[in-house]
């Protein structure tokens, strides 16, 4: 009877790890319609764990940074799940994730606010995040809201003369956002939407949706994930050669497309996402460290993912103690201005200064990374066209 | 007709929903024969078509790394249904055999077990992510589209298009063949009508068994490449995703009945497609948010107004 | 201490969760141990049990029809009705069907019924869903709740603001999870009187021997879909609660079949068909296995992935699958070596003996 109580707090020890270091919950959707673009993503992550690590850990006692990662399978009933866990059995201080939008407001609302622990998500873009909370400030992410993607694709596509076109978004909730945006900044603007239909992600043949789609017109905005039907979708358009230009957003950005449509095929297909600017000291610092790593530094959210997770260690150093309470102030001064700037990789520098009672403003890869009022950040975007066989991204202005 | 609609109507429209109904056809004719012959729905019936599609890619990959041999799926489908079979048998011998005397509840939940099993099987072995069938885009076959120019018609058929719709000819043929001439045939004919009878004249109820998972296996097989052939590339929920419409093809051509099953499939893939088709003005007819539920829908008043079906199949 | 505090609060949230999927284990009970009805469409009814207590209690959006703002109960007890609604009309087209049949036009409807709620977004904001649903307890946190009646009655705002603030930050998960609980058990208690009434034993003698019943003058196809009623009617409470636990409710994911039809249906079985109290154990037992192991695959993977080479990122992705897997299997050694599942029937019999 002693020997099984025993194995069972050894048990328990094991499953909540040793108490001498600081852990973050990191719920990404390794499993769910877009896995190969959160690949990278969760690399970035531990990449930053790495670095923090190595120059000296957490606090003065040089605690390990240690994240717990889970599944949220980019669902919201997974997300919310996961992330339970991650709060009551895994006590962690913080969250780094989720990926999607739509399982970032579930486990927000249902498990993360109630608890009083701080969401920086690093991807969710849903225009529906920046006012969700009422009372609290506990929600941030490292990514623009699509609020703004959608309009710079819109000017995208006006500027690049597609006077008209089609619209079909993919029916679940972060591309019908997306496309509910674009439409109404291109309508708004003098462009003609010929139709715009929903479609059922993970459908065999969408070759009926295409031919009515493209009845009037050469143009597409597709707003899809690729892993859900957004090739299939695109593959029927160019069987028929129904469409000539393709327009759409980031779920669609991944190496998948043209290894499997063929690069030969895409030569008029430009799709945004967020991105960084090349010309900032922050990202060419991350440049350096993500080919050493090996990582590619513009992937789509991939430098984003680092500076949540960077900036995540900052906001827990600075609060002194892995309290959850002291989180979101201490993340706030560390994000904005007045400071001294740390750049990505800069642990050491970082940590020195704030044991000494200093400010810092850390300047992500992605982007300056200060928080507005509520929580967002502002970003850069890129169109990327198919170059060589790869996704190569100009930034737009 | 052609003229007032214009070829898009049957280039776009027409002929996808055939191939389309091909697809829930062959597998439709697995899930008709298991219906009336073993009396229950195969639930993991969709995982099978899918397993053979990975186990053809599979076969294709490695002929291709050790030999340099380019097959194509075609062929390799060939070992891939021989290895579906066994894993039928299997299946059956294990999962199911138990529960022949048993209430068809018991069964049924059993092949609710083998879908998720065999399911999660795949996504563990091959990974969750999709994996290219064919590289590329597939134009339409140059010489029908001259052919058809010559004539003032314009068809326009990728050649993996036709081998669907031929190859899905070819094995009704065949199917039909073995179920009118051959003794197997006819036995199983016999099951399925009235097992009582059949019992009584000294068929052997286990044989026939057998021989309906043969046949099962291989239409099921045969459907699984061919969609991997025209959607060109496999995940893992493509089969369940044919599932539904594919009893909805088998309960519409009526339980029991290979035939029916076929029209089954081709009706329901027609009806799919069409319903995305602007028959009044510009707008589709039916969004296309709600195209899955063509099938189910129809599937439904079948079931209220005719529950045997077009064909005059089994009803319990 | 925090630990302590947080080993509880889980404890709490598999307490819920657990309770939910005992609402609809009974519910379903109803609908297949009382009057042998193979309902594969339970996703579909607890999602009209959710979506209608989340229109009727949200706020004011733009994004979907709401800010009615009613009180939880009304919201609660509309969902029930509005289940029971649609599975009569359901049950009076479909109830003849034989169990195959009617398993396939369940799972049809279901679909049919996600692909409504998906499509309507002026009403229901489509896929993105509804979301700020009030949830029990939780809600007398809420300004909008403290502000106005009843509680307005009890005390001013300021005073529920400071009680409150003094309150442990995670006060209502212990209530919320005894609610569910209660509720459960009310339910269960309703359930067994049920079936010792003269209506349920009519209804186990049509389904064991339905000629008879039909013979002896029952009416048959009325029993049924009263059956069918009342259980979907008990789903739909289920819905509403669960819409409580999530607060963000969408026709994609949330009420995705294979988790939430096809497990049920492993929970009646293992539990025991038939019976009551087989349908609770086997939700919380297959819900606690369902839970824990991910908990215990992970630990696993850390260790594989500390002495071998293969990739820990490789082994997490392949883990959910694996959990799939051993359920699907759990499953099959239950019909077969269980038939009757942990706790079979308990039939009142004739006779003197037990």
């Amino acid at each position: 009877m002693r020997k099984s109580i025993y194995s069972c707090i050894a048990a328990l020890a094991v499953v909540s790890g040793a108490n001498a270091d600081v852990k973050v919950g990191n719920p990404m959707a390794m499993t769910g319609p877009i896995p190969d673009l959160v690949a990278p993503m969760a690399l970035a992550v531990d990449l930053a764990e790495k670095h923090i690590n190595e120059q000296g850990g957490m606090f003065a006692s040089g605690e390990e940074y240690v994240i717990v990662r889970a599944d949220s399978m980019c669902d919201p009933v997974a997300s919310v799940d996961a992330v339970t866990k991650l709060i009551n059995v895994s006590g962690v201080v913080g969250l780094v994730g989720p990926v999607c939008s739509g399982a970032t407001i579930a486990q927000a609302e249902s498990v993360a606010i109630p608890a009083g622990v701080v969401t920086l998500s690093v991807s969710a873009s849903a225009p529906a995040i920046s006012n969700m909370e009422t009372g609290t400030d506990l929600m941030f992410r490292t990514a623009a809201s699509d609020a703004y993607q959608g309009v710079a694709l819109a000017e995208l596509a006006l500027a690049n003369g597609l006077t008209d076109l089609s619209v079909s978004y993919a029916n679940d909730d972060y591309n019908a956002g997306l496309a509910e945006v674009f439409a109404e900044h291109y309508a708004a603007n003098g462009g003609k939407i010929h139709l715009n239909e929903a479609h059922e992600p993970n459908k065999a043949s969408y070759r009926s949706e295409v031919a009515t789609l493209g009845a009037n017109t050469e143009n597409l905005a597709l707003f899809a994930y690729y892993g859900s039907g957004g090739i299939t979708l695109m593959r029927n358009a160019m069987e028929t050669a129904a469409f000539s230009t393709f327009l759409g957003a980031d779920g669609m950005l991944a190496q998948e497309v043209i290894d499997q449509l063929g690069a030969e095929n895409l030569g008029q297909a430009t799709f945004t996402t967020s991105t960084s600017d090349e010309s900032t000291h922050g990202y060419a610092m991350w440049k350096a460290l993500a080919t050493v790593a090996g990582l590619n530094p513009l992937g789509p959210f991939v430098p984003n993912s680092y500076d949540a997770t960077f900036m995540m260690a900052l906001a827990v150093e600075h609060a002194g103690s892995a309290d959850r309470d002291l989180i979101a102030t201490s993340l706030r001064a560390i994000a904005n201005a007045p400071g001294e700037i740390i750049l990505p990789g800069e642990w050491a520098k970082a940590k020195k200064i704030l044991a000494a009672g200093g400010d810092i403003h850390y300047n992500g890869g992605s982007g300056p990374q200060d928080f507005d009022a509520n929580g967002d950040v502002a970003g850069d975007f890129s169109a990327s066209v198919v170059q060589d066989g790869a996704w190569v991204g100009k930034i737009i202005k | 007709m052609w003229e007032s609609f214009g070829f898009e109507f049957v280039n776009f429209y027409f002929i996808p929903g055939l191939v389309l109904g091909c697809i829930y056809a062959l597998g439709a004719i697995g899930i008709t024969l298991t219906f009336g012959i073993l009396r229950f729905a195969n639930f993991a019936h969709g995982e099978v078509m899918m397993t053979g599609a990975y186990v053809t890619w599979t076969i294709m990959a490695i002929t291709g790394a050790l030999f340099g041999w380019a097959l194509h799926p075609l062929i390799a489908a060939i070992p891939s249904i021989f290895l579906m079979i066994l894993v039928f048998f299997v299946v059956d011998r294990f999962f199911y055999k138990p529960f022949r005397k048993a209430p068809t509840i018991k069964v049924v939940m059993a092949s609710f077990g083998m879908m998720l099993v065999i399911r999660s099987l795949v996504q563990i072995l091959w990974g969750p992510n999709q994996i290219t069938f064919v590289r590329g885009i597939a134009k339409p076959n140059g010489f029908i589209r001259e052919l058809t120019g010559s004539l003032d018609m314009m068809i326009l058929v990728p050649n993996k298009h036709f081998l669907i719709m031929a190859g899905t000819v070819v094995i009704v043929i065949l199917l039909g063949y073995l179920l009118t001439s051959t003794r197997i045939g006819k036995a199983m004919r016999a099951v399925s009508d009235s097992p009582d009878l059949a019992l009584v004249t000294g068929i052997d109820v286990e044989v026939v068994i057998r021989a309906t998972w043969i046949v099962g296996g291989a239409c099921a097989v045969a459907a699984g490449v061919f969609l991997a052939m025209d959607i060109q590339m496999l995940e893992t929920t493509m089969g369940f995703r044919m599932l539904l419409p594919m009893f909805a093809a088998a309960i519409l051509g009526g339980i029991g009945k290979p035939y029916g099953a076929v029209l089954g499939g081709l009706v329901i893939g027609l009806a799919e497609e069409l319903s995305s088709y602007p028959w009044i003005g510009d707008s589709p007819l039916l969004s296309p948010g709600y195209k899955s539920g063509v099938a189910f829908s129809i599937m439904i008043v079948m079931l209220i107004v005719r529950p045997s079906g077009l064909f005059k199949g089994r009803t319990f | 201490m925090d630990q302590l505090i947080g080993y509880f609060l889980y404890f709490c949230s598999l307490l819920a969760v657990g309770g939910i999927y005992s609402l609809i284990a009974l519910g379903l009970n109803v609908q297949w141990g009382f009057a042998g009805l193979f309902n594969v469409g339970i996703a579909g009814f607890v999602s009209i049990g959710a979506y209608t207590y989340a229109l009727l209690t949200t706020d004011t959006s733009p994004l979907h029809y709401g800010g009615l703002g009613l009180p939880l109960a009304v919201g609660i007890v509309a969902a029930m009705i509005a289940s029971g609604l649609i599975s009569a009309i359901i049950g009076v087209i479909c109830i003849r069907l034989r169990s195959d049949y009617l398993a396939i036009a369940t799972i049809g409807i279901a679909e049919i019924i996600k692909l409504v709620l998906k499509n309507n977004s002026e009403i229901t904001n489509g896929p993105r869903g509804i979301n700020k649903i009030p949830r029990l307890w939780e809600n007398f946190t809420e300004e909008r709740f403290y502000n106005d009646w009843p509680m307005s009655w009890f005390a001013s705002a300021e005073t529920w603001q400071s009680i409150f603030s003094s309150l442990p930050r995670w006060w209502w998960q212990p209530c919320f999870a005894l609610s569910i609980i209660i509720a459960v058990y009310v339910v269960y208690k309703l359930l067994e009187k049920l079936r010792l009434s003269p209506w349920g034993r009519m209804m186990t003698a049509i389904r064991e021997n339905e000629p008879a019943a039909h013979a002896a003058g029952k009416n048959v196809t009325g029993r049924r879909i009263e059956a069918f009623i009342l259980g979907s009617m008990i789903m739909g409470l289920a819905g509403a609660v669960l819409a409580m636990h999530l607060r963000l409710i969408e026709p994609t994911n949330t009420f995705d079949p294979s988790k939430l039809t096809f497990l049920v249906w492993v929970m009646l079985i293992a539990g025991g068909s038939g019976n009551n109290r087989g349908a609770i154990l086997g939700s919380f037992l297959i819900w606690v296995i369902w839970s824990a192991s991910e908990i215990v695959i992970n630990v696993g993977i850390d260790v594989i992935g500390d002495f071998t080479n293969i990739h820990v990122g490789i082994l997490s992705t392949r883990a959910g699958y694996l959990r799939m897997l051993l359920i699907g299997l759990l499953l099959q050694y239950i019909l077969q070596k269980y038939p009757l599942g942990i706790l079979p029937e308990s039939r009142p019999t004739a006779s003197s003996k037990t």
